[in-house]
């Protein structure tokens, strides 16, 4: 199964990469301070690996989830995998596009993994995220 | 690029404590990541769901995981990184941060990472790192 399940468009930006950063709690002085970032080859401050988490904000998470057709008081998130073919830098403009890579059902449990491929302006993936969504039964 | 850090299996990443987790930690990655779903900032919300408390988004302890991974190996060199959510996280978890080097093959260093609470282990984590 390849359907769309939703999409979502932002920009990379130096202070939610601070923000971020800070919230947790990385130290490495590349996410926030430019100069330190350049020295070390970046074009910009890179965000921290797990940045894109930040498109939160931008989606409609009950929107998604009536479309699969979950119960969202019994979802939980069972694992989340993420690829990277380049440092996201501040700059950058993504758009994502979550895709349901698989739903299966199994031991009374409904799993559905979301594949997000998450495009540069260049047509690039920077990074894909793959999230394991687990629809516990009912009780 | 910086250079990559040096990995043989068998090494230890330095390990990173963090904690107690409070409210205030939990209301600043939602800030930063925005997740508002009220088990993470209503006490009585999350109570109703049948936990003791408010419990800190699998993401949160992912990304402190993820960061003290990248402040070791660098942001450029990492190539892939899977958490699995073992268990919830609440208010006053201390959690600790190890991992080691299981495998080296052509340049990429496959680790093996954790998070615990105590005696809880809260994440399971893989990762791929580029090394020298």
């Amino acid at each position: 199964m390849v359907d769309i399940l939703d999409e979502v468009a932002f920009d990379v930006e130096r202070g939610k990469i601070r923000e971020f950063a800070r919230a947790t709690r990385a130290g490495d002085p590349v996410h926030t301070d430019a100069r330190a970032a350049r020295a070390a080859g970046f074009p910009d401050v890179p965000a921290t690996a797990t940045h894109v988490v930040v498109a939160g904000h931008h989606r409609d998470q009950r929107a998604f989830v009536a479309k699969l057709g979950l119960a969202f008081d019994r979802i939980v998130v069972g694992s989340v995998k993420w690829t990277y073919f380049r440092p996201l830098c501040a700059g950058d403009s993504l758009h994502g596009v979550r895709r349901v890579a698989e739903d299966v059902r199994k031991r009374g449990m409904r799993f559905v993994t979301l594949e997000t491929d998450y495009v540069d302006n260049a047509g690039e993936c920077a990074v894909r995220v793959r999230e394991v969504l687990i629809e516990r039964g009912q009780r | 690029m910086r250079a990559p850090v040096t990995a043989v299996p068998g090494r230890s990443l330095p390990e990173r404590e963090v904690g107690p987790v409070t409210q205030t930690d939990i209301v600043r990655f939602a800030g930063a990541g925005g997740d508002f779903n009220p088990l993470h900032h209503d006490p009585e919300f999350a109570r109703r769901a049948g936990f003791p408390g408010v419990l800190a988004m699998g993401q949160m302890q992912a990304g402190m995981l993820a960061a003290w991974l990248t402040d070791w190996c660098g942001v450029e060199h990492l190539r892939e990184y899977e958490v699995r959510f073992v268990a919830p996280v609440f208010l006053g978890a201390v959690l600790r941060f190890s991992g080691e080097v299981t495998e080296v093959t052509d340049g990429v260093a496959a680790l093996a990472l954790r998070a615990r609470d105590g005696e809880t282990e809260v994440l399971r984590a893989t990762a791929r790192v580029v090394v020298a």
